[in-house]
């Protein structure tokens, strides 16, 4: 009886309609029942589509100069990544990042009454990915030869790749992942690729002044590779 | 400026804003500043409230983006989420007159159309889909979501029992999950033969 009580508060939640020590009893509830947090997630999103119900006049200008001046005299408390990087990585990041949009419309429009253990394949995975690009210790690289970006730690020098559409490798065959530094290439990994969102862990740690390279091996993998790289990253700093 | 981030999708530019970047806030506040001043605007009743409001949420997102990746969620509903958030909390510190007519709003400016038809069609969709709510849940929701009125203030004025409310909202917020969900369908279908050709 209560615990169904508790449930039916998820919809409360999401309107913002609990105070005080409803909405405390409540929360303590949400970090423990997974059932709520998924109704409080479907019904964020379906209140948040009540926000289009405004009149939206156009703020005044300044409004927007204020928050951006204050966010960036907050900005000392978050890791800034060097700017420099992103020059060439955005572009393959946007890539990703249209990948995981798509994947985040797809739930939306497959809908909401959907199982989610269906979805949480996908979902994993785009997680993954966006985990992966907002760790704030990593380094981004582009790649050229596919949509994504080489991820790498900058203290452990482990690295991931992440891969936005990348077909199935071909019948007995499987891409493999290298480790290119000078003239040596270390086998970093195999995979098939074949889901919106690849996410490659590689194997061996990325140094300084390495590059990462992936190529069409025969299935079970290669020692050395056999083929031209069809996709290489940019040098790792 | 110089970075053209307009392709990115709201979830790229939030793992952006992880990363301190001031320009995917722009992005963002660019895409969103709106709507949520219109969200704003229609809780707090008062424009320099409302102002309050975006800039406490926008800068919730500026801090707390990193924790966002964990959640199961669009980035859109989200920022709309905690804005809605320092809206209500701003409302009821202040305790205006609630839920009453707002007495102007500055027509908008029609200089953006693309963005005008946008938010035009997004409201035009929400309206039709609460018009099709049974009244008292319509009135449970709106009350809540942009009167800002707690679950036991609702009850108090409208004179039902707390449960009564609670099952109301939950009913209501259900319904309209169903109803958005079906017309993206429909959507859906519509524009598929478009696409393709």
């Amino acid at each position: 009886m209560e615990r169904a009580e508790i449930h039916e508060l998820s919809a409360a939640y999401a309107l913002d309609a609990l105070e005080g020590d409803e909405l405390e009893a409540f929360e303590e509830h949400l970090a423990r029942c997974a059932e709520c947090r998924e109704n409080v997630a479907t019904f964020q999103r379906v209140a948040a589509e009540l926000a289009y119900d405004v009149d939206a006049p156009t703020p005044p200008p300044a409004l927007r100069d204020r928050i951006l001046d204050q966010a960036a005299a907050e900005r000392p408390k978050v890791v800034q990544l060097p700017r420099r990087r992103w020059a060439f990585p955005v572009a393959a990041t946007a890539a990703v990042a249209a990948g995981i949009a798509a994947l985040a419309l797809a739930f939306w429009a497959a809908d909401l009454s959907q199982q989610v253990d269906e979805l949480q394949a996908d979902q994993h995975r785009a997680n993954e990915a966006l985990i992966a690009l907002t760790d704030p210790s990593a380094s981004l690289f582009a790649l050229e030869g596919a949509n994504g970006v080489l991820v790498v730690d900058e203290e452990s020098g482990e690295g991931k790749l992440v891969i936005s559409g990348l077909e199935s490798a071909p019948a007995e065959k499987t891409y493999e992942a290298w480790v290119i530094e000078g003239e040596t290439a270390t086998a970093a990994g195999l995979f098939t690729g074949g889901d919106d969102q690849t996410v490659v862990p590689l194997n061996v740690p990325v140094p300084e002044g390495a590059i990462v390279a992936v190529t069409v091996e025969q299935a079970g993998g290669v020692e050395q590779p056999t083929q031209t790289p069809f996709i290489t990253s940019e040098e790792a700093t | 400026m110089a970075r053209g981030l307009a392709h990115l999708s709201d979830e790229a530019l939030v793992a952006l804003v992880a990363r301190a970047d001031e320009d995917a806030l722009a992005e963002l506040y660019d895409r969103f500043g709106r709507v949520a001043y219109g969200l704003a605007l229609r809780i707090v009743r008062d424009p320099a409230l409302a102002e309050d409001a975006v800039q406490e949420g926008f800068l919730a997102v500026w801090r707390s983006s990193a924790r966002f990746v964990a959640e199961r969620a669009k980035a859109s509903t989200w920022i709309l989420t905690l804005i809605h958030r320092r809206a209500v909390d701003l409302v009821r510190r202040e305790q205006p007159r609630r839920a009453e007519p707002l007495e102007e709003v500055p027509p908008p400016s029609g200089d953006d159309t693309e963005e005008e038809a946008w938010l035009r069609l997004r409201r035009t969709r929400v309206q039709e889909a609460l018009k099709k709510l049974p009244d008292k849940q319509r009135e449970a929701l709106e009350l809540a979501y942009y009167g800002g009125f707690t679950q036991s203030e609702l009850a108090d004025r409208l004179g039902e029992p707390l449960g009564t409310i609670k099952s109301r909202m939950f009913a209501g917020l259900a319904s309209l999950r169903e109803l958005l969900a079906e017309e993206d369908y429909e959507e859906e279908r519509w524009k598929e033969p478009r696409s393709t050709s």
